[in-house]
């Protein structure tokens, strides 16, 4: 809350009020002030549950808080009052006398969204509660109409006794009603719900104006914390008419710890400097207020000399820092550079002869060097054509080995050659052939209906989750049911004709219109927003997809993408989760994510282009530790994020340091889990560190959450000790050579994390080692070591 | 009338209201309820889950009045509660009968063994695909992960299964963090052991220690609290937790079932199912919320008399009274929940291979303990035992049941990764009788 001092009007260059004029149509109509105070320096202050209101004739309008409602037709004034300053605007109030007709759709579907009768948990699950069933976020309001009006032997309406209708009664708590009291018998719902009933429970006129768009004031504010802003929501009608409809709104936040929102529209922030974004909903029509605060009683941080502007990305989270104000922390230092580096690009920690090189090269750029190296090693390609192909589904239990095997070998040659990433992806959308030979053919082995495939390329390279949209239009999202049908339509009629039990031939003999399923309502095929297909049932309409999908024009493909890379080396998205875009779901930074975007296509989707342009920022060569200013900060990159290492970088480190390569049936000796093509092959490390499950299409089947399971394994599993204990381990070499403790303890060091030792490292060592048997002292402390924070995680 | 169930609460609420009670007397009467529902909260279960598919008509509702290819073999005997029957196949269980509630009319509607297991562990109706082997439960979590990811921790992981992963025993979207910790070997077998728990024999006790105290020293958080990345806060909190299991010589014997007396562990049998019920009891003593046995073979499409009487229930029969009665003589079946359940019961009538085929349209379960009455039956079938024809259960209220026996609030609803709701029991109701 701003004290009293700072609410002088002296303050202020400006104080102004919104609106101008307040006119009141109709009785449940309403009117929501802002006030807001312009400072001498620019930045605003919402002053509205500052001043005193008060409104000339009272029987014509009053107040409730900054909110002005209509008592009775006819005109009078509002005075603001803040200190010296004071200022009346007129209030005319109209059509008082009649409540409108309230219409079913535009009015009543709404209430019930809003009070969350018909969400999923409540009356829009499938089969009701108890019941009582409604659609899923009111999608199909003539089914809802009737459960309302016909169904529930005429117990939920009853136009003679409202009190007595199941409708207002549960939901005002005047009846025990599971899902509790919904709304108060005196609030502006609660008359609505009752106008409704006192009319008679009309569907409404046909051509009944709705909503057009949502706007809302402020949309961009900086705020202190621990401060109120107010908030303005103004839907606009299909006949140009205005309404106010703050209080109608449903109002969600995405970083609660930095910002929430009340029903009265009015945000709260927290005590944390940061960013969020309020989404503000009103039929199924959405807009956003952002909302920034910055660190307090900070001033604007200035730039360090080495933050050098060079890499574009720097200067966009610079801009963020600045706007937060927070300074970034320090460069990282070379060793934690290496590390960091392979690990996140080439699934390997570096070994001890890597790191010695590395800190001993002293030319200045050696990272820029060392970043070329990564991105034309072998394992490059083996670690990438994992990730593309968790994100596939590349999955032996479902597809068989033959097909799996195909397709990894395909997507090992697309990463191999760096082919641009829109020219691959092309190629799988329009894939034919026998998925015995035709690698991307066996994406349509793993997807088999046109549901399955909609679903997968939406969220796989749009980043659109369809999954809601498939049963019904979300509330909260652009994308309905026709737009799912009409991107299923490209794969309808597919043909997978089996060859043999491991193979099968696929093609698209041609475009057939697929229809809504229950309603059965024949949709256009088409891409999302995009003109219907030109195709005929003698042609393949998918090439036309592929186009519309992998063009530099299209605003989610390279976006997604982009995202995803950035994500996987820097340990968050900017948009998160990394396939998740939705209005609702907005970037940390957008003007970074349209430069990572931008980048990417005027490179003609060069992914090793888009990571080197990333991998040489500073923003990615940042240390993980956090100063002072930054410890709170975990979505603007100031400090880099620690991430524990994936299960097949981590089991491939534990056999690298040992020297003791895991065994993989059906595999050579010496094949590394950053290598398996098949995502099933029995391994107690993998399935307990959580592999890509290749169930969904996405990243998100292999968890780095913490379980007590992998605790005790690596602190106790006989598996890992073997390979300590192993007769052929690089711990026997330690142990049969002439190094000192001191060396040993270097040695050691290196071959774990890619460093010198540590001073706490040193003593722990030498006390370990100080004892008599040599070999079982180095065994100790490798085990010491790899069970270290610094080991497991990549910082 | 003091009856502290939810529906009441509410009859209570609309009473009020209609005799004049004050607010006063409403809010006090709520706060009893909520607080009899956290005195709930040290309530632990073993879930017994008879894999196959449990013959009710030949076990827990006969049909002797049926012709001979429906009612089978077996024969009602008393219990030592008067008027209720059971089979001469399980005769011990006759003698527990005072402790154990019958439900006699679950029901479901599908008959595969993969999306039996999944609607019966996790309360949600299978949706489309193959649910045998179902790892990470694709639809909803299982009870388990649900008890673990909404119930308080203790030493022992929340949620622990044996002698196996439980088929759709997985977490589904609440993650990994709430999957079961798998015993995956048979306490019945001469060498058991849980893996990790305890130093690799290779490692001598003191040296273990020696790593372990250089290796806190090692990881010991030095930056200020707020500066360390969640991440490797979230770890240190497992590590300390493996480290309690396996410092507390409680914690790290209650999975070492060689220190029950040896006539204990005869008198639950050293059958599997014996072993498993006899470790799932040191689990609970030891502080776990929910420990899932899996016994498996009960698929009995041939020779259904044979194998039942056999191979199948004389383990059963010796394991489940043994377990009741060691759980009330220790003082711990007012605060143990034991469910006995299946996918689903079998067929009515007897195939021409002498067995009994699938059955989800009318089954029995029963449960113990955890508060609830014993020496009752719920529900009823036919006279076939083939339609459910008073008090019908579903899977929903199966799932709401134990829930709320263990102080969970089952009307809670989850949130998956994409913010859609998913009601925890999916709209199951609490079966109110069991309770008394």
């Amino acid at each position: 809350m701003l004290s009293l001092q700072e609410v002088c009007a002296e303050s202020y260059d400006a104080i102004t009020i919104e609106p101008e004029v307040i006119r009141i149509t109709g009785r449940n109509r309403q009117t929501q002030l802002l006030i807001t105070g312009h400072r001498k320096d620019g930045t605003l202050d919402d002053l509205t549950s500052q001043a005193t209101l008060s409104i000339q004739d009272q029987s014509v309008a009053t107040l409730s808080n900054s909110l002005v409602l209509g008592q009775t037709e006819g005109t009078t004034n509002l005075t603001v009052q803040l200190d010296s300053f004071q200022q009346s605007i007129p209030i005319h109030v109209a059509g008082y006398q009649n409540y409108p007709p309230v219409n079913f759709e535009v009015d009543i579907i709404p209430l019930l969204t809003k009070l969350n009768c018909n969400g999923g948990g409540c009356h829009g699950r499938q089969g009701g509660q108890n019941g009582f069933q409604l659609s899923v976020f009111g999608f199909d309001p003539a089914t809802d109409y009737e459960a309302l009006t016909r169904q529930g032997r005429g117990r939920r309406v009853f136009p003679g006794a409202i009190e007595q209708s199941l409708i207002y009664s549960k939901a005002t708590g005047l009846v025990a009603h599971g899902g509790g009291e919904r709304m108060e018998v005196d609030s502006q719902d609660a008359e609505l719900l009752r106008e409704w009933l006192i009319q008679g429970m009309p569907w409404g006129r046909e051509g009944t104006p709705t909503v057009q768009r949502i706007e809302v004031t402020p949309p961009l504010r900086s705020m202190k914390p621990r401060s109120l802003q107010q908030l303005r929501v103004v839907a606009t009608y299909t006949d140009g008419t205005k309404r106010d409809v703050t209080r109608a709104s449903i109002y969600s936040t995405n970083m609660e710890i930095i910002a929430d929102c009340n029903a009265q529209g009015v945000i709260e922030s927290g005590k944390l400097a940061g960013e969020a974004a309020i989404t503000i909903n009103y039929m199924g029509h959405v807009d956003i207020a952002r909302v920034v605060i910055p660190q307090p009683g900070v001033p604007t941080p200035v730039r360090p000399k080495w933050f050098t502007d060079t890499n574009r990305i720097d200067d966009l989270t610079w801009n963020k820092w600045e706007q937060l104000r927070i300074s970034p922390s320090d460069l990282c230092d070379d060793a934690t550079f290496l590390r960091r580096l392979l690990v996140k690009t080439t699934g390997t920690i570096p070994t001890a002869e890597q790191a010695r090189a590395f800190l001993m090269d002293d030319s200045p750029d050696k990272r820029a060097r060392a970043i070329e190296q990564a991105l034309v090693s072998d394992d490059f390609i083996n670690y990438w054509t994992q990730r593309w192909a968790d994100i596939m589904m590349v999955n032996s239990a479902t597809i068989g080995g033959r097909s799996a095997y195909t397709f990894h070998r395909w997507l090992r040659q697309q990463v191999a050659e760096n082919r641009p990433y829109n020219q691959w992806v092309y190629d799988i959308i329009v894939a034919t052939g026998n998925t015995g030979n035709v690698g991307p053919a066996n994406f349509y082995r793993i997807q088999r209906t046109p549901e399955d495939a909609t679903k997968t390329i939406s969220q796989a390279f749009l980043g659109i989750r369809m999954d809601c949209a498939q049963c019904h239009h979300h509330p909260f999202e652009k994308w309905g049911q026709a737009d799912f049908y009409g991107l299923a339509g490209y794969f309808n009629g597919m043909k997978r004709d089996t060859l043999d039990e491991n193979r099968e031939l696929v093609y698209h003999p041609g475009h057939q219109a697929i229809a809504i399923p229950v309603i059965n309502q024949a949709v256009n095929t088409r891409p999302l927003a995009g003109p219907p297909t030109t195709a005929d049932n003698t042609t393949d309409p998918r090439p036309e997809l592929g186009r519309w999908m992998t063009s530099a024009e299209n605003p989610y493909f390279a976006r997604l993408v982009s995202n995803r890379i950035w994500k996987h080396l820097l340990g968050r998205g900017l948009v998160e989760p990394e396939d998740d875009f939705r209005e609702t779901n907005p970037p940390t930074n957008p003007e970074l994510l349209d430069h990572l975007a931008s980048a990417l296509t005027t490179s003609n989707f060069d992914i090793k282009q888009l990571m080197r342009e990333i991998l040489n920022s500073h923003t990615f060569q940042l240390s993980s530790t956090p100063t002072d200013s930054n410890k709170a900060d975990d979505q603007s990159y100031s400090h880099y994020l620690v991430r524990r290492l994936p299960a097949e970088v981590m089991l491939d480190a534990i056999c690298q340091v040992t020297g003791v390569a895991e065994e993989y049936a059906g595999h050579p000796r010496g094949t590394r889990a950053i290598e398996l093509w098949d995502n099933q092959l029995p391994s107690y490390f993998l399935d307990t560190f959580g592999r890509n499950l290749r169930e969904a299409p996405c990243e998100c089947g292999s968890s780095g959450d913490p379980t007590m399971a992998q605790a005790l394994h690596l602190l106790n599993a006989p598996e890992i000790e073997v390979k300590i204990q192993a007769i052929d381990s690089s711990i026997t070499q330690l142990a049969e050579s002439t190094l000192t403790h001191e060396q040993l303890i270097d040695e050691i060091s290196f071959q774990t994390l890619g460093r010198p030792p540590t001073s706490k490292e040193k003593r722990i060592g030498s006390q370990l080692l100080s004892t008599e048997k040599r070999r079982q002292g180095i065994e100790d402390f490798v085990w010491v070591m790899m069970n270290s924070y610094d080991f497991l995680f990549v910082k | 009338m003091l009856n502290h169930s939810k529906s009441n609460r509410r009859d209570f609420i609309r009473m009020g209201s209609i005799a004049g009670l004050g607010i006063a007397d409403i809010m006090r009467m709520q706060h009893l309820y909520a607080s009899e529902q956290s005195s709930r909260s040290d309530i632990n279960c073993i879930f017994l889950f008879i894999v196959g598919g449990m013959p009710h008509q030949d076990m827990w509702d006969l049909k002797p009045e049926a012709p001979s290819e429906i009612r089978g073999d077996f024969h009602k005997i008393s219990t030592n509660v008067p008027g209720i029957q059971i089979s001469d196949v399980i005769p011990q269980c006759a003698t527990v009968m005072d402790k154990m509630a019958i439900l006699r009319g679950m029901t479901h509607q599908d008959s595969d063994h993969g999306r039996g297991f999944h609607v019966m562990m996790s309360g949600k109706k299978a949706g489309a695909g193959d649910f045998n082997g179902n790892q990470n439960n694709n639809q909803h979590p299982c009870i388990g992960s649900m008890v673990s990811h909404l119930g308080s921790p203790g030493v022992l992981p929340p949620y622990i299964s044996l002698p196996n992963f439980l088929n759709s025993g997985g977490p589904s979207f609440l993650g990994p963090a709430h999957g079961p910790f798998v015993i995956d070997s048979d306490p019945a077998a001469p060498d058991f052991s849980v893996r990790d728990i305890a130093l690799p024999t290779s490692v001598a006790t003191r040296r273990g220690q020696l790593r372990q105290l250089a290796l806190k020293q090692i990881n010991q958080l030095e930056e200020d609290a707020e500066k360390v990345s969640k991440q490797v806060k979230s770890f240190d909190t497992f590590y300390e937790k493996a480290y309690g299991l396996m410092s507390s010589k409680e914690a790290r014997e209650a999975f070492d079932i060689s220190k029950e007396p040896e006539a204990l562990r005869e008198a639950y049998g050293m059958t599997s199912i014996g072993q498993c019920c006899l470790l799932a009891r040191r689990m609970v003593e030891a502080g776990s919320r929910f420990v899932a046995v899996e016994n498996g073979h009960w698929d009995t499409h041939r020779k259904n008399t044979y194998s039942l009487k056999d191979l199948l229930c004389p383990a059963f029969d010796q394991a489940v009274p043994a377990l009741l009665n060691d759980l009330e003589q220790r003082g711990m079946l007012e605060k143990t929940l034991v469910v006995i359940t299946t996918e689903f019961g079998r067929t009515p009538r007897i195939n021409p291979l002498a067995g009994r085929d699938h059955w989800p349209n009318a089954f029995s379960i029963v449960m113990a303990g955890g508060g609830v009455k014993g020496g009752q039956v719920i529900g009823a079938t036919d006279k076939q035992g083939a339609e459910v024809t008073d008090r019908p259960v579903t899977p929903e209220d199966m799932v709401a049941t134990i829930l709320y026996s263990m102080g969970i609030d089952h009307e809670k609803v989850l949130h998956t990764p994409l913010g859609r709701p998913v009601p925890t029991a999916d709209g199951g109701k609490v079966v109110r009788e069991l309770f008394g």
